[in-house]
């Protein structure tokens, strides 16, 4: 569905990528996971035309979708939901929604996506008429999800969904998640509670200096002790190319 | 009591057209984060623009009108973002706020060089003819330069509220990066503002140069007065601006009528101190936020 080809960017001057390589299939969810500033968000942002790409190429179902702006992204089924607060803080809940399909030609249609969104999330429709920036931060969390899905994405790129959020609330987060999987929807996540995310993932991908240092079954890299010794300071010695698929 | 009405409605003209300069300031503090100090100039300009219209190009005045209203779109919206906002803005607001005094300099003595030193007559819009207003005798013009006034910030308001382009601008002056990645064009977002501040500029000056005449130095005391009127109402609010206008344009009139005309330029100043003192975020605004 995603692949990511030896993609290499950064931001100006400076590479973050290194060649980043992988590809997820359709309707799973998969969570990056890594050291800080082993470049996840910078993958996502790569992917939705947000900075420079020196080389390398992202496809979509086939078809090669490298540097094209956030508004071709959407066009081809990508949303993205950036790591902290991304209302917009004075506008409604419900116009804050209507923005999830500002790009959309046909603005009935978005309208009766935004009732359909707010049957998925009955808070959304509860507090409609009141201003973003009133709402509880997993309100607002799920504010941003529900306006992700307005334009029924076929992929959601989502970074650290469970930042900022209650326990019960990102248990929430991530039971939606997996209920928009089983939908078809394919997720690519980035999420610093890694055992919580892989243990809700179908797939795993373990990025470090910008590179795929591991790309397996979530459940294998839940198990795997290279990803612990990551995870405690160290570095992936003996990550083998068959591990970077 | 009828030379209190006429006094009061009378200030609320001239207040309400310094609202508009002052949305100016409102708009593109939230599209550039920036201050615009050549503000009160983008009020004169226009002026002339019409006069050149009517003297150079032999229009009549309303065709005039709409030819000053577009070539300040082109020159005070458009070239403005493209040829000193974009340039400078990647070097900080306060190279940005500099370049705009430079800017209010530039403007003034262009005009005073190239077209006249000396005030100059501009028609009239309304009749200033008396009219009977609940046993005050109120002029025509100034009636109607209130109801023009709060017309257009009528319009502007259910502009940016009750339409998508409007809420789109909203959004890339809130929180551009989530307008961005929401698919919202946030840099012609941002040219919008700038064509609406320079649109609001020019209708203010069809509005107050027929009582003020057309004249290179006009731009400072409207700059200054409509400055404070937004800081008064609330920099980050639009109908801040508009509350700060009117009430520097009645607190004016009342003390110049009933206390003492001597001093009246100083009554903006006091007003700004104790805004600034008692509510820094000025009566309207939020001590946070961007909105529009």
């Amino acid at each position: 569905m995603l692949e990511l080809r030896n993609l290499v960017g950064g931001y100006g001057k400076i590479t973050i990528l290194n060649g980043v390589s992988f590809s997820i299939p359709k309707g799973t969810i998969t969570t990056m996971i890594g050291p800080n500033g082993a470049g996840k968000s910078t993958v996502f942002k790569a992917i939705f035309g947000l900075l420079k790409i020196e080389s390398g190429n992202v496809l979509i179902d086939g078809q090669d979708v490298t540097r094209q702006t956030p508004r071709q992204m959407i066009a081809h089924g990508v949303t993205y939901v950036p790591q902290g607060r991304n209302i917009v803080p004075q506008l409604s809940v419900y116009h804050n929604l209507e923005l999830g399909g500002v790009t959309a030609p046909d603005q009935d249609k978005v309208k009766q996506r935004i009732e359909t969104v707010m049957d998925q999330f009955p808070m959304l429709r509860e507090f409609r008429n009141r201003k973003a920036v009133e709402l509880s931060g997993g309100q607002q969390k799920q504010l941003e999800v529900a306006r992700a899905l307005l334009l029924d994405p076929k992929l959601i790129l989502i970074d650290e969904p469970s930042i900022g959020l209650s326990p019960v609330l990102v248990q929430e987060v991530f039971k939606t998640l997996i209920r928009l999987r089983d939908q078809g929807v394919t997720i690519l996540m980035v999420e610093q509670n890694a055992k919580a995310a892989l243990a809700m993932s179908d797939y795993g991908i373990v990025l470090e200096l910008g590179q795929t240092r591991m790309h397996d079954k979530a459940s294998n890299l839940l198990v795997d002790p290279r990803v612990g010794q990551l995870f405690l300071g160290g570095h992936v010695e003996e990550a083998s190319p068959a591990d970077a698929h | 009591m009828s030379q209190f009405l006429q006094v009061l409605l009378s200030g609320l003209a001239t207040g309400s057209i310094y609202a508009l300069a002052a949305i100016g300031f409102a708009l593109v503090w939230q599209a550039a984060q920036t201050v615009n100090f050549a503000q009160g100039e983008f009020v004169m300009v226009p002026a002339f623009f019409v006069l050149i219209g009517m003297g150079f190009f032999g229009m009549p005045f309303w065709l005039a009108l709409a030819f000053g209203l577009a070539l300040s779109m082109l020159v005070l919206g458009y070239a403005f973002k493209k040829l000193i906002v974009e340039p400078i803005l990647p070097h900080g607001g306060i190279t940005l706020i500099i370049a705009t005094m430079a800017l209010a300099i530039l403007l003034k003595e262009t005009v005073k060089e190239s077209y006249s030193a000396e005030a100059q007559p501009f028609p009239a819009l309304f009749s200033n003819a008396p009219m009977n207003f609940f046993g005050a005798a109120v002029s025509i013009q100034d009636i109607l330069n209130l109801i023009v006034s709060l017309s257009i910030v009528v319009v502007l308001t259910l502009f940016l509220n009750r339409t998508r382009t409007g809420r789109s601008m909203q959004a890339a002056a809130q929180n551009p990066a989530v307008a961005e990645i929401l698919g919202v064009n946030v840099k012609r977002m941002v040219l919008y503002t700038f064509l609406i501040n320079a649109a609001l500029a020019s209708l203010a000056a069809f509005l107050i140069t027929p009582v003020y005449l057309a004249k290179f130095s006009n731009g400072e005391t409207i700059g200054l007065i409509a400055f404070i009127a937004a800081i008064v109402g609330g920099f980050n609010q639009i109908r801040g601006a508009l509350v700060g206008g009117l009430l520097i344009g009645v607190l004016d009139n009342l003390t110049a009528t009933y206390v003492t005309a001597q001093y009246r330029a100083a009554l903006p100043l006091v007003l700004l101190i104790m805004i600034i003192l008692v509510r820094p975020q000025g009566i309207m605004g939020t001590s946070e936020g961007r909105s529009v």
